[in-house]
């Protein structure tokens, strides 16, 4: 979680292109709007009533255009005020510049015959004046104006009464008609004041941010769009020296009631800045966005400075899946579409906005509250949007949702609901509610008031460590706790929103409070009672963030558990108690809520094994997941997040379930030290008659795959238990038809996690001495799972090669697999392993190196066949490197028993000798290490990955040798598959429109048996695929 | 239609549009693909330039979805609907052809014929 995006030279490289592109584009739209407006300059001496009523009519087309060129112009920094025709707005522009900069407001003032009037301050005010000033334009416009509405551009308390407006709607159109007209200005360029459009079009309001707060103040902080605007007034009305008519500007503002040039939307959206400006408890620069960046540099937060630009990068970047490492936090989700398709489908768009309406509608409508103003949350939600830029392209691009929400809330409030505000706003000495008055209103008796201070409290804590403790130590935890169960939706929606930013975070105090005042059961009674899927998104996320903390998953699984499978996972994964015969099995959904909770239970399954007997144990639970992974698979989509959760609840409820599932001792393995041995050797010949047939094309072995029922009744050998009635809950976790979906996983996924997941869920099945470990470890040899599982030694993710290289040791277990892996994949392991001090280009971490070497002493102990191999994979030198100069005690020690094992071998000495190793390289250069120390276990910090440690199983076996080959990874596979479409391969032509879902590129024909494998040249193989 | 990596390729291109043939839970196209970043280039029989990892089409099914289109075997799929598929993995390109959501690809392929009748009518004017 601590690793973060910072931007590459590519990024910037490909940002100024962006830039570039956007200038074009930007210049383009200009031509464009100059002829269009003069067209609407002819229009505008129409007279006013007619624009008036326009807004539903007659001017809905000029409308439609400064829509497109809006877009056109600033694809990620829409004042967006030109959204829908019909909401045009209405605002006062009031500009308000960064407080120590020399402040410049401008009001763009239209009357109703077109005619516009501009205003700028510009001043050396203190940021408080700049505030006070604000506020008299707005009650200027508002008490004695009813025509007009004004959004005071401190956006805090409301300023709007309801029966304004009906009227705001009406003004609204002739207002954005005239400024729209006022761009063109005589010269049609927005330049007057040198701020090139490209400047103002392409700083993003998160840009803007950022400079707006205290630290960032810089000349280009004020060219943005807003700026632009105030150009194009500037050079429209020509009136210059009214810049510095400060406060004159009252008097121009009154002559002219009615309408105000809008413009200033963007200038809401500056909340950030005034919403605390008295700064009674703002830390330091704590409100604004941007400079989250620096007060939370452990966050990974690519903002400001990807900007806008990394819009169309991830646009033009389909591989934007970027796992974060374990997502727990809720605050940290995207508010991108998860999957990819959401933007597969319009791959072509030109610009942000675009891709950024349709995304929105749909998640938008969720979301609501009371519209008070419907057009204001299209607005809403565009700006956040633009925020974070970022969200679109990176799968699990840092949260975004609850400032989503956050700003959801700030812009209604700052709209004007709560009455209490509006008081305050009235009164003279106007401030913002401080923190403990925040929480003292989150208990008064009017609801509205209560959810607002809510929402304000979410925005607060968003990715602010200090509000969040403050919060807490003002006992505001337990006052939020209480309005979960308050039945107005607004409410609990709004407390629940403020509860899940504050238990985000690396401050477990937050979490334990939330738990002390019954936080959890009061969630979990509110995930029974609401069908409101976006409460019941910040519910499970909340879990989620509560769930990353040790102490409270057992409080999470006791009052939980049951409801979060039922209410959410059974549902979404697909799977029905009784599946209707007729009906086809219905696939999982992957919805936030889902992710959410498998989120949440993939934390809680790692809280020991109590945790995993109650998650084992807890009724449809297993059967769910499993139901939604081989859905997953089938749908070959699975690498969202989703997938990697209920892979890894599956991977932690695997652990130790020889020891730990109730009636194991039934399954204990009595004849361990032959069992696995004497099978291996009896299936050996069928098997050469079956799978493992040498000439086998590809496509046979997939249509086998597919087609695998029958032949996997051919276990004779393995003598499955005989099952009467369908297996069901924490059975299905280790029969051995699991394993197909994990190599299915592990073939097709690309998320790193979901990878590691897979091989660990292997590791910890094919651990163990009871009978479903010994056919878990031959169904991996039968499915081809031994290929995969080499093939995946090359990942270049260091969690990957451990996890498999840990697999492929207690597959090992089994003699057969024994000989298989040491024949073809000791290249592999040797060259993952480092030589000397020189890390291979991988640069794997000393737990990996460990546990490959642990891996290859485990092949090579009793089998002087793979010891040979070790030698002629020229892993002598390496070996010796590393017990000689390894800093690592562990791997030193590790790869003294490797070579300690092969000098074992008295008839491999000889040729040794010959290459010129003596004793003395093979013996310890420590102490001499215990041969039991095998097992050293691997460490891992993750919270969500507890289990593997332990999984190493130290085994000692001693079975019959038996030879025998399996399908390689031989990549000099010289049945190039592009010959094949001239008719060599029949049998996949005999099915040519059959979507081959199972199909696995890397696995070639089978290689006779007992040879070495070929140099493992990198060249991949030529594969192709049937689509 | 070689190239040099980097430089933007001028390649004469044809759109085809393939409606996939559901079959049960299948979508079909019909044709196969070979090439990919990630494979060995120089065993491609079709490109021209041995060192052309794009995506070609290797095998279309007789009366196939891709066939009716009028896509061919050695086709070089330039683009699936509107991604680029000269610098892709093979698996990139089989992904973002099988959506499941999607029921029609666009494609932009190239093939040698088209470059040559494209040449021909030049050369007649």
């Amino acid at each position: 979680m601590e690793e973060y995006d910072v931007p590459s030279a590519a990024s910037i490289l490909a940002s100024v292109k962006e830039q570039e592109a956007r200038f074009e584009r930007l210049t383009r739209a200009l031509e464009e709007e100059r002829r269009n407006v003069s067209l609407q300059l002819e229009r505008g001496s129409l007279p006013s009533d007619r624009l008036v009523g326009g807004t539903t009519g007659g001017s809905n087309q000029p409308l439609a255009w400064q829509q497109m060129v809006m877009q056109e112009q600033s694809p990620s920094n829409q004042t967006s005020m030109m959204q829908e025709p019909q909401e045009v707005v209405e605002e006062t522009v009031t500009i308000e510049e960064d407080p120590g900069t020399p402040t410049s407001r401008v009001s763009v003032v239209t009357s109703e015959d077109g005619t516009t009037r501009r205003t700028e301050t510009k001043d050396n005010v203190t940021n408080m004046k700049v505030t006070k000033v604000v506020k008299t334009i707005t009650r200027r416009t508002f008490q004695p104006v009813v025509l007009s509405q004004s959004k005071p551009s401190t956006p805090i308390p409301p300023s709007t009464t309801s029966e304004t407006k009906p009227v705001t709607k009406m003004v609204k159109t002739v207002t954005t008609r005239t400024v729209r007209q006022v761009p063109m200005g005589p010269d049609g360029l927005p330049l007057p004041e040198g701020s090139s459009p490209l400047g103002s079009y392409t700083d993003s309001i998160d840009r803007r941010y950022m400079k707006n707060g205290e630290r960032f103040i810089t000349p280009q902080a004020t060219s943005t769009l807003t700026r632009s605007y105030n150009n194009y007034s500037d050079s429209y009305n020509d009136t210059p020296d009214s810049q510095f008519r400060h406060y004159g500007l009252h008097d121009g503002y009154g002559d002219m009631p009615e309408n105000y040039g809008s413009l200033s939307r963007g200038v809401n959206y500056r909340p950030y800045r005034p919403y605390m400006p008295t700064g009674g408890y703002r830390p330091e620069n704590s409100y604004t966005l941007p400079i989250r960046k620096e007060d939370y540099g452990h966050v990974a937060q690519p903002q400001v400075p990807m900007g806008s630009s990394t819009v169309d990068l991830n646009r033009s970047q389909p591989e934007r899946f970027q796992p974060e490492p374990y997502g727990l936090e809720d605050d940290r989700r995207s508010l991108g579409p998860d999957d990819e398709e959401a933007y597969d489908l319009e791959p072509d768009y030109s610009t942000a906005n675009r891709r950024t309406l349709p995304g929105r509608t749909i998640r938008e409508p969720l979301r609501n509250g009371p519209r008070v103003r419907g057009y204001e949350d299209p607005i809403e939600a565009e700006l956040i949007d633009e925020r974070h830029p970022y969200i679109h392209g990176m799968y699990p691009a840092p949260l975004a949702q609850p400032e989503r929400g956050s700003m959801a809330s700030l812009d209604r409030m700052g709209g004007r609901r709560s009455p209490s505000i509006d008081s305050i706003r009235k009164d003279p000495r106007w401030r913002d509610p401080d923190l403990p008055e925040v929480i003292a209103m989150l208990g008064h008796p009017i609801d509205p008031v209560k959810s607002n201070a809510a929402a304000y409290l979410q925005h607060l804590c968003y990715e602010n460590d200090k509000i969040k403790k403050d919060v807490r130590q003002l006992k505001g935890i337990p006052v939020l706790v209480s309005l979960l169960d308050h039945p107005k939706a607004e409410v609990h929606r709004k407390a629940c929103g403020a509860l899940r930013n504050i238990s985000y975070g690396k401050d477990h105090d937050n979490k334990v409070a939330i738990k002390s005042c019954d936080g959890i059961p009061a969630l979990i009674r509110l995930l029974r009672k609401t069908n409101d899927m976006e409460v019941r998104e910040l519910i499970t996320g909340t879990l989620w963030n509560l769930s990353s903390y040790e102490p409270l998953k057992m409080v999470i699984i006791n009052h939980g558990l049951q409801t979060m499978t039922n209410e959410v996972i059974i549902p979404h994964s697909g799977w029905e108690y009784e599946p209707n015969e007729d009906s086809k099995p219905r696939d999982a959904e992957w919805t936030t809520v889902f992710k959410n909770t498998s989120g949440c239970l993939r934390n809680v399954s790692s809280d020991g094994a109590e945790a995993r007997r109650r998650l084992r144990e807890c009724e449809g639970l297993v059967d769910a997941l499993l139901h939604a992974l081989l859905s997953a698979v089938g749908k070959k989509d699975m690498d969202n997040k989703s997938v990697e959760n209920c892979v890894c609840i599956m991977r932690n409820l695997s652990y130790h379930v020889h020891k730990e599932i109730p009636g194991a001792e039934k399954f204990q393995d009595p004849s361990a030290l032959q069992g696995p041995g004497s099978a291996g050797t009896q299936r050996k010949k069928k098997d050469d008659a079956g799978c493992f047939g040498g000439k086998k094309a590809k496509e046979e072995w997939f249509n086998q795959g597919r087609k695998n029922g029958e032949h996997d009744k051919n276990y004779d050998t393995l003598d499955l238990p005989k099952r009467t009635e369908p297996t069901k809950g924490f059975e299905l976790l280790y029969q051995p038809e699991v394993v197909r979906l994990y190599l299915s996983l592990l073939t097709e996924s690309q998320n790193y996690n979901t990878l590691e997941a897979a091989a660990g869920a292997l590791q910890n099945l094919s651990a163990g001495q009871w009978t479903w470990s010994n056919y878990i470890r031959a169904t991996v040899r039968k499915e081809k799972g031994l290929p995969i599982l080499v093939e995946l030694l090359r990942s270049d993710s260091d969690k990957v090669v451990r996890a498999v290289a840990i697999a492929l040791r207690n597959l090992s277990i089994d003699r057969r697999n024994k000989d298989l892996i040491g024949s073809y994949a000791m290249r592999d392991l040797v060259s993952n392993l480092p030589s000397g001090q020189q890390r291979p280009a991988k640069n794997l971490e000393e737990d990996t190196v460990v546990a490959i070497l642990n891996t290859i002493h485990e092949i090579i102990t009793d089998s002087s066949e793979n010891a040979r191999s070790l030698i002629t994979a020229q892993a002598i030198d390496k070996l010796v490197a590393i017990n000689r100069t390894s800093q690592s005690a562990r791997e030193t020690k590790a790869a003294s028993h490797v070579l300690q094992t092969v000098w074992s071998y008295k008839e491999l000495r000889n040729g040794l000798t010959k290459d010129g190793w003596n004793k003395t390289h093979f013996q310890p250069t420590a102490t001499g290490t215990p041969k039991g120390s095998k097992s050293c276990k691997p460490g891992y910090d993750d919270t969500t990955l507890p289990l593997m440690e332990k999984n190493q199983e130290c085994l000692i076996f001693h079975p019959h040798f038996s030879a025998d080959g399996y399908s390689t990874i031989d990549q000099r596979d010289k049945d190039s598959k592009y010959k094949s479409s001239d008719g060599s391969s029949d049998l996949q032509e005999r099915e040519p429109l059959k979507n081959d879902t199972n199909r696995k590129h890397y696995i070639r024909s089978n290689r006779p048996t007992v040879s070495l494998v070929d140099a493992c040249d990198v060249k991949p193989q030529p594969v192709d695929s049937w689509v | 239609m070689s190239f040099i990596p980097g430089q933007p390729v001028t390649a004469v291109v044809q759109r085809i549009e393939i409606q996939k043939l559901r079959e049960g839970d299948n979508l079909i196209l019909g044709f196969s693909i070979g090439g990919g970043i990630d494979q060995d280039a120089s065993q491609n029989p079709f490109s021209e330039d041995k060192a052309d990892k794009g995506i070609y089409v290797t095998r279309v099914s007789k009366g196939g979805p891709a066939e009716v289109a009028g896509l061919r075997i050695g086709d070089k799929i330039m683009q699936v609907n509107g991604w680029d598929m000269t610098m892709v993995t093979h698996d990139q390109a089989r992904k973002r052809l099988t959506k499941k959501k999607e029921d029609v690809v666009r494609l932009l392929i190239t093939r040698k014929s088209l470059e040559e009748t494209v040449r021909h009518s030049m050369m007649q004017h």
